[in-house]
């Protein structure tokens, strides 16, 4: 048992943070709000890159450093602390770890080399209509024809599915689910803009009876589902990561800004009641970083982690949810003036809370599994 | 960043999961029972000196203290089997006051008193609170006045938990009046409960649990009956707490009873049909509580593993006190919902389910905690102040 970290990991997060904490500025975020631009800092982006973060977990002969699943979550922790304009966990999390871990040689050589340098973006649609259950593809399906596939259907909320050179998702077959790499400028595809609450761009991808070849096939039927729950368990725990790092920061700007702030004379920190409000998100947020490093901690380690991953994503919906509001609160009228940085991480706090999965709905999946006989204390 | 186990460590488990299978007996079990979780009586003795005789009580301690040279974390694993066997252990004694006396007791003590800790053979309450003195603890008034060459204490204790059988009070004096701040003047003495000027009568609980208001009556003891230094009780005080404060909150038992009523609902049948379990009510609250032990458990481990590194941060044992005592309290709501009304039902009626029986008997303990080992005000406090360096208002 250890809850330190290596070395190595310890310099993944220092590198990472201060990359981050040094690029990402207040004043930079605003250029994204109301969907003035789209919110991609791409100098940042090469700069990750360069300092070979975009390809920490990709395996050395692609690229990549090589390091393992545990550091990724330590980048996208950093990523959430600083809220920066960049999609680490759709390109990252949801399409390259997957093409690493399914696909062929060929597609590793094809792409794993760009999602290093930063040349290639890949994305990854997870969900549907009603649907964020990524190993269950209702809507979107796909019929055998030779060696190719015919897709149709529709998936949502698909982050930068734009500028993606392949989006990474499911569809439903005669005999399971498939998964493949899709080129969003395949004939049959459209895109429908949605505006969301924090500002990242995402489309509606409808898809009409396109056409996938094989080499952008990343597993056929048979194996398809259990695929996608591997995906889902590590998306959904990178959310978890991003989620540890935001509230962390949203809870410590509370703080100083309570070591700041006067009335009637005092440090507002001083009141009993304001001190103890940010004593619990503390404790709130020591809960949701032990179990988010627990569930990752597992993953890399390749042991089983379904009810850790459930657990952790149970706490980041709740945690962010509660840092979020006791953050406003405390600042009073500054929490939510837009002058001032809280209210960005207000709208994230929100959508890793949402995403994949909202505590109500993980709980009953985790009841479910209790209920089976598979999710008792050890 | 591993949160599992070592081998040695899940063998370590798993051994004194077998040892206490067979230590605790029924007639042990019902002993305890009637003691209301608290222990005291003869068969509870005879096994605590048995874990003393098989090395149990000290597996973390240094070899030269006696103990098995183990880290705090095998020392952990132990206290969490002895308790998720639904064992009183004396962890005050050997968690907290045992450590402190290990450390900055004299020569006698650690000669006389802490291998008898180790051995199950010595047993200790706590003397901090008094009638005017509860949160604000540095304002105690008993005394202890320099008499020849020893001291002479007076005074009264209350909530002197276990003193009824304990050997020595672990007692909190003044003994400097005119300190400059009240902390300043506090000793801290081992007190036999055996003087003819001590003295106790019972206070009895909602939850049933005894403790005790306590009388010093004259009490003439020798100058090495005082621990660490003169006036320089409070350090010991404030970190004797800190130690008990993890063994407070330890989530074997939740983990346990968590298991023994999900296995109860598998098997319920509901008279309109199907099993308890079924019911999505069920489900979420189970799924509540686990996800609360789940972290109850990394936040007690981490102490454990702080604790090994020697990095115990104040603001972390707060929050894990915090945690953990006000989580007990919801557990007992959720799981007493999943029970429903049979959870009212005590264990002294006939046939009652000892499973429905606890959960009617932990929902009136569970606040003692709260406010006990440190008030969760303080604790607050603490965490605001020490772990997001928020200013705070002087007391
Ligand atoms: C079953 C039981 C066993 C116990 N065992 C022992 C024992 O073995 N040894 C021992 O010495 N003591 C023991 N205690 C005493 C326990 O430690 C005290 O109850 C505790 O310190 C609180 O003191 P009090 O009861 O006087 O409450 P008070 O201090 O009067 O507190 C009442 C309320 O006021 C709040 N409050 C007080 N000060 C502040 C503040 N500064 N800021 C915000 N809120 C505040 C408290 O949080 C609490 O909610 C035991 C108590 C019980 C009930």
């Amino acid at each position: 048992m250890d809850f330190g970290f290596s070395e190595q990991q310890r310099d993944v997060q220092n590198l990472a943070r201060e990359i981050l904490s040094d690029s990402v500025t207040a004043e930079k975020l605003s250029h994204y709000d109301d969907y003035k631009g789209e919110r991609f800092d791409r100098e940042l982006w090469s700069k990750l890159a360069q300092a070979g973060l975009l390809g920490v977990a990709v395996d050395e002969e692609y690229g990549g450093m090589g390091f393992g699943f545990f550091e990724l979550g330590l980048l996208v922790e950093e990523a959430g602390r600083t809220i920066a304009p960049l999609p680490l966990i759709s390109h990252l999390i949801s399409s390259a770890l997957p093409i690493q871990q399914f696909g062929s040689s060929a597609q590793k050589q094809k792409w794993l080399p760009g999602v290093c340098s930063g040349e290639t973006l890949l994305t990854a649609a997870l969900s549907e209509a009603h649907n964020d259950d990524p190993a269950e593809p209702y809507l979107t399906t796909a019929k055998v024809d030779g060696d190719t596939l015919l897709l149709s259907g529709q998936k949502t909320n698909v982050p930068f599915a734009n500028i993606a050179n392949r989006i990474l998702l499911a569809a439903k077959s005669s005999d399971g689910v498939v998964v493949v790499l899709l080129d969003p400028k395949s004939e049959g595809v459209s895109l429908t803009t949605q505006q969301v609450t924090t500002y990242e761009p995402q489309f509606v991808v409808n898809l009409d009876n396109v056409r996938i070849h094989a080499e952008d096939i990343l597993i056929a039927a048979a194996d398809g589902k259990a695929a996608m729950q591997w995906i889902a368990e590590r998306s959904t725990v990178a959310l978890c990561a991003h989620q540890l790092g935001a509230s962390d920061k949203a809870m410590r700007m509370t703080a100083s800004y309570t070591a700041e702030r006067k009335q009637f004379g005092v440090l507002i920190s001083t009141f009993q009641a304001v001190g103890h409000r940010a004593a619990n998100c503390f404790i709130d947020v020591e809960c949701l970083r032990l179990n988010t490093y627990q569930a990752i901690s597992r993953l890399d380690g390749g042991l089983d982690a379904t009810n850790e991953v459930q657990i952790a994503k149970i706490w980041a919906g709740d945690v962010g949810h509660r840092v979020s509001y006791a953050a406003q609160h405390l600042h009073g009228g500054a929490g939510i003036d837009r002058d001032y940085p809280l209210w960005r991480y207000c709208t994230w706090l929100r959508h890793n809370e949402m995403v994949l999965g909202s505590s109500a709905k993980t709980l009953a999946k985790l009841g479910k599994r209790i209920a089976a006989g598979d999710a008792f204390c050890s | 960043m591993k949160v599992e186990f070592t081998a040695a460590q899940d063998a370590l488990r798993k051994e004194l999961r077998a040892y206490f299978d067979e230590l605790m007996t029924p007639a042990l079990k019902a002993e305890c029972d009637e003691a209301m979780g608290e222990g005291g009586g003869p068969l509870w003795r005879e096994a605590l000196k048995k874990m003393g005789k098989d090395g149990w009580i000290g597996v973390g301690w240094p070899k030269e203290l006696g103990g098995r040279g183990m880290s705090p974390i095998e020392q952990f694993i132990f206290v969490e089997e002895v308790m998720r066997a639904g064992y009183p252990f004396p962890f005050l004694t050997t968690e907290s006051v045992g450590p402190q006396l290990a450390e900055h007791g004299n020569e006698r003590q650690k000669r006389e008193i802490v291998p008898k800790i180790l051995a199950g053979e010595c047993l200790i309450a706590i003397g901090y609170s008094e009638p005017g003195a509860g949160t604000d603890l540095a304002s105690l008034k008993t005394s202890a006045v320099k008499d020849g060459d020893g001291w002479l204490i007076n005074g009264q204790k209350m909530w002197t938990s276990l003193a009824h059988f304990c050997d020595y009070v672990w007692l909190a004096c003044r003994t400097d009046p005119d300190a400059a701040k009240p902390h300043k003047g506090i000793s801290m003495f081992m007190v036999p409960t055996s003087d003819p000027g001590w003295s106790c009568s019972p206070v009895i609980t909602l939850g049933e649990v005894r403790t005790n208001a306590t009388f010093y009556d004259n009490i003439r003891v020798p100058e090495d009956a005082m621990v660490g230094e003169l006036n320089g009780g409070w350090k010991l005080i404030t970190s004797q707490l800190n130690r008990e404060r993890l063994s407070l909150v330890n989530f074997g038992p939740t983990a346990e009873m968590f298991n023994n009523i999900v296995r109860w609902a598998q098997t319920l049948d509901l008279p309109t049909g199907g099993k308890l379990i079924d019911e999505p009510w069920v489900q979420i609250n189970l799924a509540k509580v686990r996800a609360g032990v789940e972290a109850l458990k990394l936040v007690c481990y981490k102490q454990a593993w702080a604790m090994t590194e020697g990095n115990l941060e104040m603001a972390d044992a707060s929050a894990a006190k915090v945690y953990g005592s006000e989580f007990f309290i919801e557990v007992y709501r959720l799981l007493g919902e999943v029970i429903g009304e049979a959870s009212l039902i005590s264990r002294r009626t006939d046939g009652a389910n000892p499973i429905a029986s606890r959960i009617e008997r932990l929902y009136r303990t569970a606040s003692i905690i709260t406010f006990g080992g440190g008030t969760n005000e303080i604790q607050r406090d603490i965490i605001s102040a020490a772990g997001l360096w928020m200013p705070r208002a002087s007391r």
